[in-house]
């Protein structure tokens, strides 16, 4: 590609310099003439020709009247673009980068405003000005085929992923950063000047001492964007060393920083002063009020009896589970994996199988709880049929569109996928472990001929699923965030429906008890987006993750249902509380002062 | 540029590279590339260098080039008459076994669809292949009319003309383009010389009686003198931008001065080096960033010979 593209920077640099004359304009400005036409128009006439063709000459012209840049202002580039149209915010953003901050700015809108496409038409931009002809884009590996279709489709930028050495030749390459600071790369991208580098995923670098922003340090870059929806998660300084990649000395040393604006590493303090200075680096749009800008989220439990088998199963294992913590303690390491078998029979008996022979296999040979895991395994050969996977395929049915399944089991995964296949209805797996490619496959799959997605990964930020809008809950994971994630893959800007999203619920189980946590106590369906991580944090920062503790209330509680209602009824009323006091603006703690800097950005109603 | 002026740009284009044009409406082109127009056009160096070893005949590529996307496809979709696929099923099943994908053979040729907006890649492409024949040219005027004799001989002045873009440059940027044309018989510079040029009727041979008087000064001493009415020019202009953008450097190189010198100042030896080095990159950085600077280069160029002694 690059063989034809006449770069002009290129050519004329090459000879450059020495065909260069300066003559003074203004005591600041000098004007540099470039002569290398006229050596080369003497050097044809001397040899009388080749003489080039009148028409082209003309043509040549024109395309530059065209290109021809007329103001400083003006975003160029909107008019290269006629296949999409940017929102305000976005375009606002772009100029305001370009025009005001010099074209170094963290981008730090919150999720699903569209900073890719912000710093698409930033680069975009440059390029159009002639200002920037190479570029780096870093961003993690699950995200870089994406961003390269992207540019491509939507900027019409040629963007190349980096595979091996060579690649790093071409003008725009996207890489992930864990590859581009390992050798041999390393070298020959700390020996390039960058005219722009674009780093996704910015909050990555947060910490200053990890061999990521050391490498991030040291690129020689002219203009530079840094992406992330989270410029503070814990601390202030994560912040001040995002602005010390970008423009160093910002906010004064990292001692005057301290003293100037820090209370307590969440706490700033002369916060407008904060805010003046940080509006010179970094633009942070934020949803409109929730509600109104989405579609609408309708959430339906579908409450299930299990089969007497599955039931003996269930209580064989809750038992075993019990005697288990009843002999060993309280050592939550060896515990958690037991909880897991519990929520594993509410999913499917594949599950509870595998996890249950590796249980085996990892007790002595002369364990007494080894003929106990037998004795589980013959509970499992009674099983003949599975309740939740019957009542999906009613629901599959019912619905007659696209829909995505999530379990948190691979085992139950394939067990669907099998059990789609014997119905004749066309089903395609995605889990966390497919490399790029096959993901990409996938999706592609799932827009065409499948009707049914099974996902056991939602985390991976490249799913993005807006045409479908039926999501099941085959299980459901007890992190909120884990559940926030798996709508966000449909519950997105560009969903046109209402996104129905169903949980399977079987009575009588520790599942019962989370879906109604999760739905109920702390409301999650309703939660606006951003908000839950806030709160999340600020819930586990005393007393460990989440999971952590459900699984303590759990086996603490024994058999004892009222008890275990009661506690987590006390853990929903905690959640609730932060979220209240998350809400108020009296308590400008760590992640939310961010909320409370308006002037960094503006409002955006999101429609869809 | 709107869609009718890329239509009517690459019109001009293809005929001035000879390319034949199979097929065109209003909104679209099917064009087969001459040898020259695919060099240029269709990233394809490998297989031009075996043609060119091998000395075999070039197979060029041919095109659908769709300058008016939504027009081409409102014809598409409007009722074409396609008899084509009437070709009943039992051919098409033999010429499957045959190994034709096709029941068509010219369809057998694969023609891609490009489409061409300003800002589409394949036309920045086409900018790209005319600049790159169209940029040193040595024409003639065509005379205005024959002579009324064989015997007299119409005086011709020859010209150095040169179209410049100009480009104001700090971390943002502005373009101008100027036209000049030295007289090479007398040293009379015009500006918009390119516009008169575009009036007139300019061919590479020399015509029939037609003498061109001897030059009076220099090709360098032409140049010297376009580059110093252009120096005069831009003398006048307005350089607030610059002062802006110097600020802005000043005010930077300031910033990054007040958090490395005490960084500096406290480093333990072993480090001091390392953070220098790292404070002259920031340094280099910031002034490659903000410099605010002014270069003229052509963008293309050539010798005029026009009617008349100027």
């Amino acid at each position: 590609m690059t063989f034809t593209m006449n770069n002009q920077a290129n050519v004329n640099s090459a000879s450059a310099e020495a065909s260069i004359v300066r003559r003074k304009l203004h005591p600041l400005v000098d004007l540099q003439c470039d002569r290398t036409w006229f050596e080369e128009l003497q050097s044809r006439m001397a040899k009388n020709g080749p003489w080039d063709d009148w028409t082209l000459y003309q043509l040549s012209m024109e395309a530059e009247q065209a290109k021809r840049i007329d103001s400083f202002e003006q975003l160029q580039c909107l008019r290269t673009l006629p296949s999409f149209e940017p929102m305000p915010h976005q375009i606002d953003t772009a100029r305001k980068v370009v025009h005001e901050m010099g074209g170094r700015a963290i981008l730090a809108d919150e999720v699903g405003l569209g900073k890719t496409i912000e710093a698409g038409l930033v680069i975009k931009e440059y390029m159009v000005r002639g200002l920037v002809r190479r570029a780096l884009i870093l961003v993690p590996a699950s995200l870089v085929l994406q961003w390269v279709r992207e540019l491509n489709s939507k900027f019409g930028i040629s963007a190349v992923a980096q595979k091996k050495e060579h690649t790093w030749q071409y003008d725009v390459v996207v890489a992930s950063i864990d590859t581009a600071k390992r050798d041999p790369h390393r070298d020959i991208i700390l020996n390039q000047d960058y005219d722009m580098i674009i780093i996704d995923e910015a909050h990555k670098l947060k910490n200053k001492k990890t061999t990521n922003y050391q490498f991030a340090l040291q690129l020689r870059k002219k203009y530079c964007l840094l992406l992330t929806a989270t410029p503070i998660q814990n601390d202030l300084d994560e912040l001040y060393n995002l602005i010390t990649l970008l423009k160093p000395g910002q906010l004064g040393g990292q001692s005057e920083f301290a003293a100037n604006f820090v209370v307590d590493k969440r706490m700033p303090k002369n916060e407008d002063q904060l805010q003046d200075a940080l509006s010179t680096v970094m633009i942070r749009n934020r949803r409109g009020d929730g509600g109104i800008s989405f579609t609408k989220r309708v959430v339906k439990n579908i409450p299930l009896e299990l089969s007497p088998e599955e039931k003996a199963l269930y209580d064989a294992v809750t038992a075993f589970v019990r005697d288990r913590y009843i002999e060993d303690g309280v050592d939550m390491m060896s515990m958690l994996p037991l909880v897991t078998l519990q929520r594993e029979v509410c999913s499917s008996r594949d599950a509870v199988f595998i996890t249950l022979v590796n249980l085996f296999k990892k007790t002595a040979e002369d364990s007494p709880i080894r003929p106990k895991i037998w004795e589980l395994v013959e509970f499992i050969k009674q099983i003949k049929a599975n309740t939740k996977a019957e009542k999906v395929m009613e629901l599959i049915q019912q619905i007659n569109d696209k829909v995505i399944i999530f379990t948190e089991y691979r085992a139950s995964q394939e067990y669907l996928l099998q059990f789609f296949r014997s119905h004749n209805i066309l089903a395609v797996p995605y889990r966390g472990g497919m490399n790029r490619g096959k993901k990409d496959w996938m999706m592609d799959l799932f827009r065409g001929r499948a009707q049914v997605l099974i996902a056991t990964e939602a985390g991976g930020e490249g799913i993005n699923l807006q045409f479908c809008s039926n999501m099941i809950n085959f299980d459901l994971p007890w992190n909120p965030m884990r559940v926030e994630q798996r709508i966000g893959r449909v519950h997105r800007l560009g969903q046109k429906e209402d996104v129905k999203i169903y949980n399977l619920c079987t009575l009588g189980t520790i599942e019962e008890h989370i879906v109604n946590l999760l739905h109920e106590k702390i409301n999650l369906f309703e939660l606006v987006i951003g908000e839950l991580d806030h709160i999340l944090e600020r819930f586990e920062s005393n007393a460990g993750s989440i999971e952590q503790q459900l699984a303590r209330l759990l086996l603490e509680s024994g058999g004892d249902t009222a008890n275990l209602e009661e506690k987590l009824n006390h853990l929903g009323s905690t959640i609730t509380k932060l979220r209240e006091e998350t809400d108020s603006p009296e308590t400008p703690q760590g992640p939310t002062i961010l909320a409370q800097m308006t002037a960094l950005g503006q409002k955006v109603e999101v429609r869809p | 540029m709107n869609s009718k002026q890329v239509h009517k740009y690459v019109q001009r284009f293809l005929e001035a590279t000879q390319c034949s044009i199979i097929e065109k409406s209003p909104a679209h082109f099917t064009v087969k590339l001459s040898p020259a127009a695919d060099r240029e056009l269709t990233n394809r160096p490998f297989y031009w260098s075996f043609v060119d070893r091998t000395g075999s005949e070039p197979e060029t590529m041919t095109y659908l080039l769709v300058t008016d996307k939504e027009k081409y496809e409102e014809s598409l979709a409007s009722p074409a008459p396609a008899p084509a696929q009437a070709t009943n099923a039992v051919d098409a099943a033999l010429n499957r076994s045959f190994g034709f994908v096709n029941n068509n053979l010219a369809n057998a040729v694969r023609t891609p669809r490009e489409d061409l907006y300003f800002g589409s890649r394949k036309l920045e492409q086409l900018f790209g292949a005319a600049k790159s024949s169209g940029s040193y040219v040595n024409l003639f005027q065509e005379p205005e009319r024959r002579s009324s004799t064989p015997f007299q001989s119409t005086p011709y002045t020859a010209w150095l003309g040169v179209n410049m873009r100009v480009e104001f440059a700090c971390d943002r940027k502005r373009e101008e383009i100027h036209s000049y044309g030295v007289s090479l018989a007398t040293g009379l510079v015009v500006e918009n010389f390119y516009d008169r040029l575009k009036n007139l009727r300019l061919t590479p041979r020399l015509p029939s009686n037609v003498h061109v008087t001897r030059n009076g000064l220099s090709f360098t001493k032409a140049l010297g003198i376009v580059e110093t009415s252009l120096e005069r020019k831009l003398k006048n202009y307005d350089y607030t931008w610059a002062v802006d953008a110097a600020a802005r450097l000043e005010e930077e190189l300031e910033r990054i001065r007040n958090y490395y010198d005490p960084m500096i100042k406290h480093a333990e030896e072993e480090s001091k080096t390392a953070i220098e080095e790292q404070f002259n990159q920031r340094q280099t950085e910031i002034k490659w960033q903000y410099e605010p600077r002014v270069t003229a280069s052509a963008i293309n160029c050539g010798i005029f010979h026009l009617e008349g002694i100027e």
